[in-house]
């Protein structure tokens, strides 16, 4: 009997069940914490490490989508978690730090990405970590780890300050009793706990220092822009078979790049949020595509004809945000004034609500 | 059975008889009030309205007339242009509210698209061998004479039009009335055909006996008023406002206001009267106290005292232009036995309400004219219902200007019906 019900292990699939309920709230660091997700019906997941999953939070009235990286490793597969930095200003990410708690639920998506040891398997790797950006190495490393892959993994974790440093107890830990890993922190600022060891972006002396074979391992970085390209610069300049070197931006996608710290201040670059308050719909824009492109993409129907700026059909009053708009005469500047807008031509350059 | 005959109109307008008033049937038919559509509204100039309404490019009026509507615009370019309100895809009406601001003139059907020359800019789905060049909207001759705007929906307007043009620019100009705005406007539907409507306005014979508020400021024989030749006392008052005209008319002249009386109400197309005015008690506005009701004048003028410059224009409207303010009033059959007329009160357009001038004092002397007229025009309507009614005289003394009025209606009848 229990052979038979236990044969054909349940697993989860956003397809029938995209539901996730949060079962636990762990705190990282003062800004940095983990929550701890089930699938309905005790359903397991299968993923690779370091891979990601969007994630669907309701919050501000509308519902946001966000990517995050599963920390969690597929070798404990009855539960996946995230690791998300607080940024201020940050919708999504405050969101879940104040109000996530256990028993909430989530929807999320099939996890996704290549950027994974799964993907390049080698017998030595250098991992390079910065802030946040240490979630799908961590996933790696601890895959690597439960499996006793006897992998040769040198991890560097990059942070402003010793106490900002992620995971740092359970990196000490695996590393202290897995001969394979080697551990390097560094830091890059000043803070209250004395630091005696690297310090700085990474150099070409630092990274030859740490890790001298570095030309024979299969090489992982995850951070903001500056750290990657930084590390990208070093190793090219050393030479390294680029064709060994995997990075993931948290820019990666336009649904993180609000969440994240590292993307350029240009609000056009950037992806908002435009709210229609008479449908309840939310629809994520990029700071090249109009709004009622945008719209329309996502299902959301809304009166227009030209889509050139020119008639007028699709002009709707803007309540709240900025735009840029490039109409073609469809709009008086007294109705601008009285904050009319074209959504055919007009570009998000902050979150935007809409009254239609 | 009773069976009626269809009405025989030229003979209606053969036998009309000159220095009296209409045959009930030009009050009162529908063939004729069909009639006076298509040919007096639909091929004279026609009073719509001011282009102070329209201060900036993309706002528009509309105008219906019977079956007919035109949007009046003006263009990114400035010109004030004038449309008939109907698609050219398939003739819905393009503009559905009364005045508005436009970016394009869009047709809420299927979104065609005009810019405001009329020229068909967007029409989607229509094939490659659309041509759009050939559907831009069908434009209705507009002439912006001193800031009144005059249409003609004629495929050829009348010429005349310049008439008017040459002796009304010298006398408003001084007004600046496109840089007036419109401090209040008001739409009153007259119970009565547009006829009765209008013969009421050419005489001042009615003007003792119901507008004592008008009548502070507007001296009974200014317009055509003669006294009868046993009214001693009337003698002298005509006499008296006589000479004091002389002498203020000859001042204003001297001083560059053109002033004297210039008629044309008959014997042509684009009929009307001009003639500056001069007004009683402080002779600066038709206020009840006389005196200007906006403390900021209109166009650059530093005096007040200028009387009210009167003009009419056949077949629909008149104005007083004074210095503080001008009133206009156009009129707009709706059917054989309703009559909208809509009055304008034009001050400066830097004037602000409740500093340079309050809105009641403004208003009240023409609100209440206005409500008396009606109800005038309302008891000529009943009373020409019944069959007691035949055309009756008009005073030689009083109604001459209404007799104009009758004359040139029927000459243009009569004109167009050959």
């Amino acid at each position: 009997m229990s052979v038979s019900a236990s044969a054909a292990p349940a697993w989860w699939d956003p397809d029938t069940d995209d539901l996730l309920i949060c079962r636990a709230v762990l705190t990282e660091t003062e800004d940095v914490k983990t929550f701890v997700f089930e699938a309905p019906g005790g359903r397991r997941f299968a993923y690779a490490p370091g891979q990601f999953a969007n994630f669907e939070v309701e919050c501000g009235g509308g519902i946001e989508t966000r990517s995050y990286t599963l920390a969690s490793t597929p070798t404990r597969p009855d539960r996946v978690a995230i690791t998300v930095k607080r940024i201020p200003g940050g919708i999504v990410s405050n969101h879940l730090h104040d109000r996530l708690k256990p028993g909430d639920a989530l929807k999320a998506q099939l996890p996704l990405g290549d950027f994974s040891t799964a993907r390049h398997p080698a017998a030595k790797y250098l991992f390079l970590a910065a802030g946040v950006g240490a979630t799908p190495l961590m996933s790696m490393l601890r895959a690597e780890d439960d499996l006793a892959s006897g992998a040769d993994i040198v991890f560097v974790n990059v942070a402003r300050r010793m106490e900002d440093l992620v995971f740092r107890r359970e990196l000490e830990t695996i590393a202290a009793r897995n001969r394979a890993v080697r551990l390097a922190h560094v830091v890059t600022g000043e803070g209250a706990e004395p630091w005696a060891g690297h310090r700085g972006r990474p150099t070409r002396a630092m990274i030859e220092a740490i890790a001298p074979d570095f030309r024979d391992r299969e090489v992982f970085v995850c951070g903001p822009d500056g750290f990657m390209a930084a590390v990208r610069g070093v190793l090219a300049e050393a030479g390294f078979d680029m064709g060994r070197h995997h990075e993931e931006s948290f820019t990666f996608g336009a649904d993180a790049s609000a969440e994240t710290p590292t993307v350029p201040e240009d609000p056009a670059e950037k992806t908002w949020r435009v709210t229609f308050t008479r449908s309840g719909k939310v629809v994520l824009c990029d700071g090249t595509t109009p709004i009622l492109t945008a719209a329309r993409k996502a299902g959301v129907v809304l009166p227009s004809s030209c889509t050139k700026g020119l008639c007028g059909t699709c002009k709707s009053k803007k309540l709240d945000g900025e735009v840029e708009m490039k109409h073609a005469g469809g709009i008086r500047p007294r109705e601008i004034e009285a904050g009319q807008v074209l959504l055919c031509c007009s570009r998000p350059r902050s979150d935007v609500t809409i009254e239609r | 059975m009773l069976s009626r005959a269809p009405l025989d109109i030229p003979r209606l307008i053969a036998e009309r008889r000159p220095g009296y008033s209409l045959a009930a049937p030009f009050y009162r038919a529908r063939e004729i009030f069909d009639l006076d559509l298509e040919v007096i509204f639909g091929r004279h100039w026609i009073f719509a309205g001011v282009e102070a309404e329209l201060p900036e490019p993309g706002d528009y009026t509309r105008l219906d007339i019977g079956h007919l509507s035109i949007v009046i615009v003006r263009g990114d370019d400035g010109a004030v242009r004038a449309f008939h309100n109907v698609c050219r895809h398939r003739g819905a009406r393009l503009v559905t509210q009364e005045a508005g601001c436009v970016g394009k003139l869009v047709c809420p059907y299927h979104q065609w698209t005009y810019e405001l020359t009329g020229e068909l800019i967007h029409a989607s789905h229509m094939g490659e061998d659309f041509d759009p060049s050939c559907h831009g909207l069908k434009p209705v001759h507009l002439r912006s004479i001193g800031g009144l705007i005059f249409v003609c929906m004629a495929a050829e307007a009348p010429a005349d039009i310049d008439d008017l043009a040459a002796v009304l620019e010298p006398r408003l100009a001084p007004f600046d009335l496109r840089n007036a705005k419109v401090a209040k406007q008001v739409d009153l539907v007259e119970e009565g055909n547009w006829k009765l409507t209008m013969e009421n306005n050419r005489e001042c014979y009615h003007c003792a006996g119901n507008h004592p508020e008008l009548g502070q400021s507007f001296n009974k024989y200014a317009v055509g008023f003669v006294p009868d030749a046993d009214d001693h006392a009337g003698q002298a008052e005509a006499a008296a406002y006589e000479a004091q005209v002389t002498a203020q008319v000859a001042d204003w002249e001297a001083r560059g206001f053109p002033s004297v009386a210039v008629e044309h109400l008959s014997g042509r197309a684009t009929g009307f009267r001009t003639e500056r005015i001069v007004l009683d008690g402080a002779g600066e506005s038709q206020t009840l106290d006389t005196k200007a009701a906006c403390r900021k004048l209109l166009g650059g003028l530093t005096d007040a005292k200028l009387g009210g410059l009167h003009l009419w224009t056949q077949p629909n409207s008149w104005h007083h232009f004074m210095g503080d303010h001008a009133v206009t009033f156009c009129a707009i059959p709706l059917d054989p036995e309703h009559t909208l007329v809509r009055t304008r009160w034009l001050v400066h357009k830097d004037a602000v309400e409740g500093v340079d001038y309050d809105l009641d004092r403004l208003t009240e002397v023409w609100n209440a004219t206005n409500a008396q007229d009606a109800a005038l025009v309302e008891l000529a309507q009943q009373g020409v219902r019944s069959p007691a009614y035949e055309p009756g005289p008009y005073s030689p003394l009083t109604e001459g200007l209404v007799d104009q009025f009758a004359t040139w209606y029927v000459e243009r009848l009569r004109a167009h019906l050959g």
